[in-house]
């Protein structure tokens, strides 16, 4: 098969209850993960087995968002191996595995996609890009908002395409299956598959399902954010919705596009001549994130913490990157924190109460 | 090398967080807390001014150290490392001859070329001057490039004080060039031929004519607001005033999220900045 002249999209229709054997196909030659139910606590991306669930529509987020097996929770940067005459050995780890991350909803397509810009521009993190480079998406479209916490009409991630090499979307009994690279063409093969000459009148039945207003919605457009939210320096809405906060990071853990980390060395106790240096997830909620030798802390506070997050994904990476919101609005971190504490609501409340109001340290 | 099959991208570099091995040449004790490094690289490092470096031993961890000496054609790196934690403790142990990981030259620096005919004031606190020496050296050797440098350095006690004998043979060479004002808090009973003060006491005697003086400043944070003070005080811009910041920093290259002040990144636009770029930064001095 090849793409038609010009045409760099190729469409089909697939049959709703032939998906689940498509997944199933390709995870028998290719690591596939799929959002699968884990245990009461909800749905993770796990390997696609014959036995695996495999149903586009109804999970909620997962707890860890599908970018983050770009960048694991533990990554090893190097290994190395001391030798007693001559340098020791270095190996820088990269990993090339293919695999294909399917079932991904647009604001983790979203979040990938800006993940990728931080990590090409400047120096680029060639961790990061090896393993994305071989990594495949298959992406599938919302028509209803997963649960009260999410927002991504919001934060413009609803409508993200740019990145999947396949995006699905639900149509009463079947799927349309639109093909968006060479890579995606090659997944999209079988008999299952009927070519589709013409998408408009599916995508006009699908936005006709679409719920409207599809969740949360801020109450200024998300391009007026970045500028309202930089005055908001002494607000009293920190201190407002860090009372609860125990300062454990959790919200960092699981956003997508959450991704400082530690680096940590470990050597082998066993030999003491070989180890690793390995990157660890951290996060700017945690007390010590800016401390510095003699123990000054930058932002001993949680409020100029809760700060520091909430302005990076509205404010100083929209300036650095050009892009409105870096966060996408999954609500995955207002699900996990304990205190409940709703970026959704922090950002709200920056909005409607506007004006300074001098009270964080 | 690399346990690569596929490359993402032709211009990725794999190594990224590869360091490159060095000896150290020699180690002498500077203070009871700070020791002075010299290490050997396998090419000259190329650095400005300003710069650090990410210094690492196998197994136990890495850390952001200043470059202290000015550019050079040989192979050798300078550093003053204070014993402040886990790293450091290993490093004050080590003797010539052991192989250290250095990463780098990052960070913005100076640029020598600004300083080109101009006065120069270098104000100084602590382990502030390990730095600056970078900057003070290229200067003193190149007098007919540059116009005068004024090194204002203070630290807690005499005990405390780094680089003495370049400090004081700085101090006797000509006057018209040259000059060197060392302070102490207290002299905790120890000999000292130097002043006692804090380093923004001298400032507002300074003969300088504003316009074509440029001031660099490095020390513990507390410092900053004060002497920054003072300089506004003595009329000069704060486009002619460079602040080297410190922050936590993992990785050197704008990856780790540990250094950044608002939308910058402390260990790429940084750790040197002008000042007049990040005085509406807020968080940057506190
Ligand atoms: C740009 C820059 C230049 C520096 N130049 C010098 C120098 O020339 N000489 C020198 O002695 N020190 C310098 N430092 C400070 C030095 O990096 C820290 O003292 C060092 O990281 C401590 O490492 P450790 O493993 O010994 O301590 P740890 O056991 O890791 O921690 C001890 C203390 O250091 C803090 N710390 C830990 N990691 C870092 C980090 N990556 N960056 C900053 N603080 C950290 C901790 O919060 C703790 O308070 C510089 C720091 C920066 C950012
Ligand atoms: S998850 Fe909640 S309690 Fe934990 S750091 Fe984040 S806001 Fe605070
Ligand atoms: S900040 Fe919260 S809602 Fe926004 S992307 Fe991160 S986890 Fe999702
Ligand atoms: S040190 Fe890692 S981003 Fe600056």
């Amino acid at each position: 098969m090849s793409i038609k002249g010009g045409d760099s999209v190729r469409a089909f229709i697939i049959r709703k209850n032939a998906v689940s054997d498509w997944i199933k196909h390709l995870a028998r030659k290719n690591s596939v993960s799929f959002p699968q139910r884990a245990g009461h606590s909800g749905f993770r991306f796990k390997p696609v087995l014959e036995t695996s669930e495999i149903q586009f529509e109804h999970y909620r987020p997962t707890l860890a968002p599908p970018g983050k097996q770009l960048t694991p929770a533990r990554e090893v940067l190097f290994k190395y191996r001391k030798n007693a005459t001559a340098d020791p050995m270095l190996e820088s780890v990269l990993d090339s595995q293919a695999r294909v991350l399917a079932g991904v909803r647009p604001c983790d397509l979203k979040a990938i996609d800006l993940m990728d810009r931080v990590n090409r521009e400047g120096f680029s993190n060639p961790h990061y890009l090896t393993r994305r480079e071989n990594t495949v998406i298959i992406a599938h479209d919302c028509l209803q908002p997963c649960d009260a916490a999410c927002f991504c009409a919001a934060t413009g991630s609803l409508h993200w395409r740019a990145n999947a090499d396949v995006f699905l979307t639900s149509l009463d009994d079947e799927i349309l299956v639109e093909c968006l690279s060479e890579r995606g063409i090659a997944l999209a093969q079988g008999d299952h598959f009927t070519l589709c000459e013409n998408t408009e009148p599916h995508k006009k039945r699908a936005e006709a399902l679409r719920t409207q207003p599809f969740g949360r919605q801020f109450p200024v457009p998300l391009e007026q954010l970045p500028a309202i939210i930089a005055k908001q320096w002494q607000s009293r809405v920190w201190e407002k919705h860090v009372e609860h906060c125990f300062s454990c990071g959790s919200c960092n853990m699981v956003c997508p596009t959450c991704y400082c980390f530690n680096v940590v060395d470990d050597f082998n106790l066993a030999d003491g001549d070989s180890g690793t240096r390995t990157s660890t997830w951290d996060g700017c909620m945690l007390p010590n994130f800016s401390e510095v030798a003699g123990g000054h802390n930058f932002r001993p506070h949680p409020a100029a913490r809760q700060r520091h997050r909430v302005k990076r994904k509205f404010e100083y990476l929209s300036q650095r990157f050009q892009e409105p919101g870096f966060c996408i609005g999954c609500g995955r971190c207002a699900r996990q924190c304990t205190a409940q504490i709703d970026i959704f609501s922090i950002v709200s409340d920056l909005v409607s109460q506007g004006e300074n109001d001098p009270c964080v340290p | 090398m690399c346990a690569m099959t596929h490359p993402a991208s032709p211009e990725l570099d794999p190594e990224l967080y590869l360091p490159r091995m060095a000896s150290v040449v020699a180690v002498e004790s500077m203070t009871a807390r700070e020791k002075f490094f010299k290490v050997e690289l396998s090419k000259p490092l190329g650095h400005r001014p300003g710069q650090f470096v990410m210094l690492s031993l196998l197994g136990i961890g890495e850390a952001p150290i200043s470059i202290s000496c000015g550019p050079r054609h040989d192979n050798i790196l300078e550093m003053v490392i204070r014993n402040a934690g886990s790293l450091t403790r290993v490093l004050h142990r080590l003797q010539p001859g052991a192989r250290v990981g250095i990463r780098g030259p990052f960070g913005s620096g100076f640029h020598l070329d600004d300083f080109n005919g101009k006065d120069v004031v270098c104000i100084v606190g602590g382990l502030g001057l390990a730095p600056l020496r970078s900057l003070i050296q290229p200067i003193i050797a190149q007098p007919q490039r540059f116009g005068s440098i004024t090194i204002i350095s203070g630290c807690r006690t005499p005990a405390e004080e780094l680089y003495r004998d370049e400090l004081e043979s700085w101090s006797r060479m000509d006057q018209d060039k040259v000059s060197v004002i060392r302070l102490v808090d207290k002299t905790a009973n120890l000999p000292w031929n130097g002043k006692i003060g804090l380093v923004t006491a001298p400032i507002p005697d300074l003969k300088i004519n504003p316009a074509r003086t440029l001031v660099a400043l490095c020390g513990p944070p507390v410092m900053y607001k004060f002497v920054l003070m003072e300089l506004k005080a003595l009329g000069i811009p704060n486009s002619q005033i460079f602040v080297d910041l410190e922050r936590r920093m993992k990785c050197g290259v704008g990856q780790c999220g540990h250094c950044q002040i608002n939308h910058v990144y402390c260990c790429q636009e940084g750790p040197v900045f002008r000042f007049d770029r990040i005085e509406n930064l807020q968080e940057a001095l506190q």
